[in-house]
């Protein structure tokens, strides 16, 4: 080949692959890492949880500075996670190792630490079949971050098996104690109301169950099984308390005769059996059927004349080289954040087990707002509350745009809890 | 030498004022634990108060202040002893025993709030107020059916089958009893008409699958209060307009009663948004004028006129106008009238006659007010395509809206240049956040369009402001044709997005791919993003997708990129659709 053949070919190669390229990627960055700063400069804290998670997902690995701007992440500076990044819109800052050395140093001496991130999480949602994908917080902030989850229900999760295709599991505002949140009497006739009656009953005959409230007890047992396995479980608003309930319930009938047939055991607070649950005890159950609240476990009674206003609740501050867990999940770069309602909304402070780790709450009220616990091999963390961005949710209130909050520090308790299970297990000092 | 009796008076003045000296003291004690409390200090608050209490253990202003301030610091229980110490001091106080109630609630003790209600109630046997106590007390327990219980009662003590009905209303509300609580709000608005917001704001909240049940109940019961409540609900629930109709039906042959009726129900629409709302709004002003003489007569004809015109409603409005017109009340009211008369004509083309209108009441009004109607007229016969009659308008007026009528006409005519001038010097900011907008994106059109006289757009944008979009169109393709890339991207762009409006899917898509090319950046990303909303109302997300990340990735530095990703989250399925 000539010398000119060659310069004419080498020319044209050059053009076809790098021209393009170079007018495609006017976002690339000539840097070996990327940092993602999640103090107030973060133009969307929510969205840059999903670019981490999704470097996870592509293979790559990165890392958690806690405590370090807001609890920053650090991703390798390849193209398609500077692509990604600026598509959500996200705040990337270049990084080279002079830098990164520094702040490794800095992360060191101060009450910070890194963690790796290896290996994101298989995400399952507990969630009915056809129900509005706007109704729920983690399902709606899933969605905005980009992070991929699979649904389940009551069949997949009973069936031999069925959670061991997910690492972390959510629930949400499912009424576990099987009396459809005890909205039974008050909506009747309501359309989304004879949805649920039908799809609950049909699910429990089908699965060979005489009642929608033992159906739901086997439920919150085969959930509880697998966070007893090494499950990671996350559970917000009503969730949270009917769970402990159904599991606490197991020989006693807790739940109202238009749920089962039968009514409510008058004694049942007495008969519940605590330790069967994971994060409460000795609650006091509301008799009512008609009144929508399951027992004193929340604080706040949304829907009875007991209902208490809102606050605004903080987050502890951990140290995080001793307890990397509880700081992880309480990386945020505001302190003290709106309270929310929910049918749960907060757990009074006399109802939690001994050795329940708050990681928020409400100073001088009797009640805390985030709480996380072990069960066996795993571990589960119950948020209060439904809509951190909508403190007042009713039924049939349109759903909670989150493009309009790209940093709600309520939502970013909910995806802490998403990637918490992608880092690397440490081991544990307390 | 002073009198003996003198003498007298004034020891006696003097003794007195020794005794009241340590009451004035002790007063001003109290009123500096309330100042405290007010600077949100409740800890050294109580601490007066209870030195307070220490000495006279029944003070009902340091025993309210006490209990206040316990509360606020969630040591509510700490009350109980110094209550004990009160009633021994004062044991026939009832304002103690209500305390009483209050703290033994707290202390979640139901025998001992039904002790302290008993003997307050022994003690004013005609006095609804123990049981009201009682109950609070024990629905701040949960105890819902003991609350009923205490309710009952008492209204069997008092032998009064309306007694605590606002309560039993309320608790009835809490257990979203419904039908219990219209019967109780029934009672309580017999006994006493002022609970009707109350009930009417309680009631409201009933879930849909319930209303009807309530108002079928209402329509059975005869009585003025069911009426009152039954139309107010309905104008609530959204039906505002048979809500009026049902009233017109009820009304009073008294004219006093009737007009208090009707002027409840007008403040009850004017909470309620909407154009139903606004229609029953002009009914009912409308109604109440028939039942008035004179100015208060042609008042309210003059603002039912506005209201209706406000609610669309153009053919009621002329006719409150033209009954205006007849009325020799009216007199003073002419100038408002004939305003909205030319509002009126304007919107049904009628220009010329609003202008003569306008000159009638020229001297009754402001120049700015004058000038105002002056532009809309010049709207009016822009749409009318009388372009020399607008520029009469035009010339006459000196203002910055004058200025940018007068670009927009030198635009229709073809003078791009003098419009680009004209534009330039009214700025962003004169006139309505929509005429500032408008007139902004007319001239950043206009600076990219190559050529300083250009006929054919002028007529493009003329049939635009005609609301003739199909010749709009065509005329903005045809210049395009002629122009360099950027002029042709800006006009494609402007097609584009009146084809999107008009619902013709297939020819905004093919204007804004036309309009994507790199030599014209500014257009080309407002192409994409045209295009990335258009594929998502044709429900084409995955189509949206392409267009929104090359306008992101490429034109970063872009001030359409925010709204791009948004568009994107839309597109993605990441966000609700609104």
């Amino acid at each position: 080949m000539n010398r000119r053949r060659f310069l004419r070919q080498s020319s044209a190669v050059l053009a076809a692959t790098w021209i393009p390229t170079i007018l495609r990627t006017s976002w690339r960055i000539d840097a070996p890492w990327l940092l993602v700063p999640m103090d107030d400069v973060q133009t969307d804290h929510l969205k840059a949880y999903g670019v981490a998670f999704r470097v996870l997902q592509r293979g790559g690995r990165g890392e958690w500075f806690l405590n370090y701007r807001g609890g920053s992440f650090l991703l390798p500076a390849d193209q398609l996670t500077a692509r990604d990044a600026a598509l959500a819109g996200v705040r990337v800052e270049p990084l080279d190792d002079d830098r990164l050395v520094r702040i490794r140093a800095e992360i060191q001496q101060g009450n910070m630490d890194a963690i790796p991130l290896e290996k994101p999480p298989r995400v399952a949602v507990y969630v009915p079949p056809n129900a509005p994908p706007w109704d729920d917080a983690v399902t709606m902030v899933l969605q905005y971050a980009g992070i991929d989850f699979q649904k389940v229900w009551d069949a997949e999760v009973l069936r031999r098996g069925g959670l061991a295709q997910c690492d972390w599991l959510h629930l949400h505002h499912e009424d576990f104690t099987g009396q459809y949140s005890k909205f039974y009497l008050t909506y009747a006739g309501a359309g989304w109301l004879a949805d649920m009656v039908q799809r609950n009953t049909g699910m429990a005959k089908t699965l060979g169950f005489p009642s929608v409230p033992a159906e739901k007890r086997a439920v919150a047992q085969a959930i509880a099984a697998f966070v007893e396995r090494g499950g990671f479980l996350f559970a917000m608003c009503t969730a949270t308390e009917t769970l402990d309930l159904a599991l606490a319930s197991e020989h006693v009938d807790i739940a109202a005769a238009f749920a089962d047939g039968t009514p409510m055991d008058p004694d049942a607070s007495a008969k519940m059996d605590w330790s069967k649950a994971l994060a409460f005890q000795n609650a006091r159950l509301e008799l009512s059927p008609t009144l929508p609240s399951f027992s004193d476990i929340d604080g706040h009674q949304v829907n009875s004349p007991l209902r208490q206003p809102l606050g605004a609740f903080k987050l502890f501050n951990f140290s995080a080289k001793i307890d990397p867990v509880a700081t992880m999940l309480v990386q945020n770069h505001r302190d003290v954040i709106p309270d929310f309602y929910g049918l749960t909304t907060s757990f009074t402070r006399r109802t939690l087990k001994p050795g329940v780790t708050v990681l928020a709450d409400e100073a001088g009220a009797p009640w805390v707002k985030y709480i996380h616990g072990e069960r066996g091999q795993g571990t589960w963390t119950f948020y209060g509350g439904h809509d951190p961005e909508d403190a007042q949710h009713q039924i049939g209130d349109p759903p909670t745009d989150l493009s309009l909050f790209p940093h709600s520090p309520g939502y970013r308790l909910i995806l802490n809890n998403v990637l918490f299970p992608a880092a690397k297990k440490k081991e544990l000092k307390t | 030498m002073i009198p003996v009796r003198l003498l007298r008076l004034g020891s006696a003045l003097g003794a007195l004022l020794l005794a009241a000296l340590p009451l004035w003291a002790q007063q001003d004690t109290l009123n500096r634990a309330m100042t405290l409390e007010r600077r949100g200090d409740p800890t050294s608050a109580l601490a007066i108060y209870q030195a307070v209490l220490d000495d006279h253990p029944a003070e009902i202003n340091a025993l309210l202040g006490a209990e206040r301030c316990l509360g606020v610091l969630n040591r509510g229980l700490e009350m109980v002893p110094v209550l004990q110490a009160a009633i021994v001091a004062n044991p026939n106080s009832t304002v103690i025993d209500a305390l009483a109630i209050r703290v033994w609630g707290v202390a979640e003790q139901a025998d001992s709030i039904r002790r302290y209600a008993e003997r307050w109630a022994q003690l004013t046997p005609q006095d609804e107020s123990p049981y009201r106590e009682w109950g609070g007390a024990l629905q701040n327990m949960r105890d819902l059916v003991g609350a009923r219980q205490a309710y009952l009662l008492g209204r069997e003590r008092l032998n009064s089958p309306d007694a605590l009905s606002p309560e039993l209303a309320q608790l009835a509300i809490r257990s979203n009893d419904y039908p219990t609580a219209l019967q109780e709000w029934l009672k309580a608005i017999h006994r006493l008409p002022g609970y009707r917001p109350s009930a009417v704001r309680t009631l409201s909240q009933a879930p849909d699958a319930v209303r009807p049940g309530l108002l079928r109940t209402l329509d059975l019961d005869q009585s003025p209060a069911a009426r009152g409540l039954s139309i107010d609900l309905r104008a609530r629930w959204g039906d505002p307009v048979g809500a009026f109709h049902r009233l017109q039906a009820s009304l009073p042959p008294d004219s006093a009663e009737s007009g208090d009726m009707l002027r409840n129900f007008l403040v009850t629409v004017r909470g309620i948004n909407g154009a139903d709302a606004r229609t029953a709004q002009a009914m009912t002003l409308e109604a109440l004028a028939e039942r008035r003489t004179g100015v208060d007569r042609a008042r309210l004809h003059l603002e039912a006129a506005q209201v209706y015109a406000e609610a669309g409603d153009r053919r009621a409005a002329r006719r409150m106008l033209s009954s205006l017109s007849q009325d020799p009340d009216a007199a003073a009211l002419q100038v408002g009238a004939t305003t909205t008369l030319i509002s009126l004509l304007i919107a049904d083309g009628e220009v010329d006659e609003a202008a003569r209108r306008l000159e009638q009441i020229k001297g009754s009004l402001t120049v700015d007010d004058y000038q105002r109607t002056r532009r809309d007229l010049a709207q009016g016969w822009i749409r009318a395509g009388a372009l020399d009659k607008a520029q009469g308008v035009a010339l006459a007026d000196s203002t910055v809206e004058g200025m940018a009528l007068m670009g927009r006409l030198r635009l229709y005519r073809g003078d791009v240049a003098g419009a680009r001038a004209l534009l330039k010097d009214a700025g962003p900011y004169a006139g309505t956040r929509a005429e500032a907008t408008d007139r902004s994106s007319l001239l950043a059109l206009i600076q990219v369009v190559k050529g300083d006289s250009l006929p054919a757009l002028g007529a493009a944008l003329l049939a635009l402001d005609r609301r003739d979009s199909s010749a709009a169109v065509k005329g903005l393709e045809r210049v395009a044709e002629d122009q360099p890339a950027s002029g042709a991207a800006a006009l494609r762009v402007l097609a584009g997005r009146v084809e999107a409006a008009r619902g013709h899917g297939a020819e905004a898509e093919r204007l804004f791919r036309a309009a994507r090319v790199p030599d014209a950046p500014a257009s080309a990303a407002e192409a994409e993003l045209e295009l990335g909303r258009l594929m998502i109302s044709l429900n084409r997300l995955p189509e949206a997708t392409e267009p929104l990340e090359h306008l992101i990735i490429s034109y970063p530095e872009s001030a359409l990129v925010p709204e791009a990703r948004r568009l994107l989250n839309v597109a993605r399925g990441l966000v609700p659709r609104t």
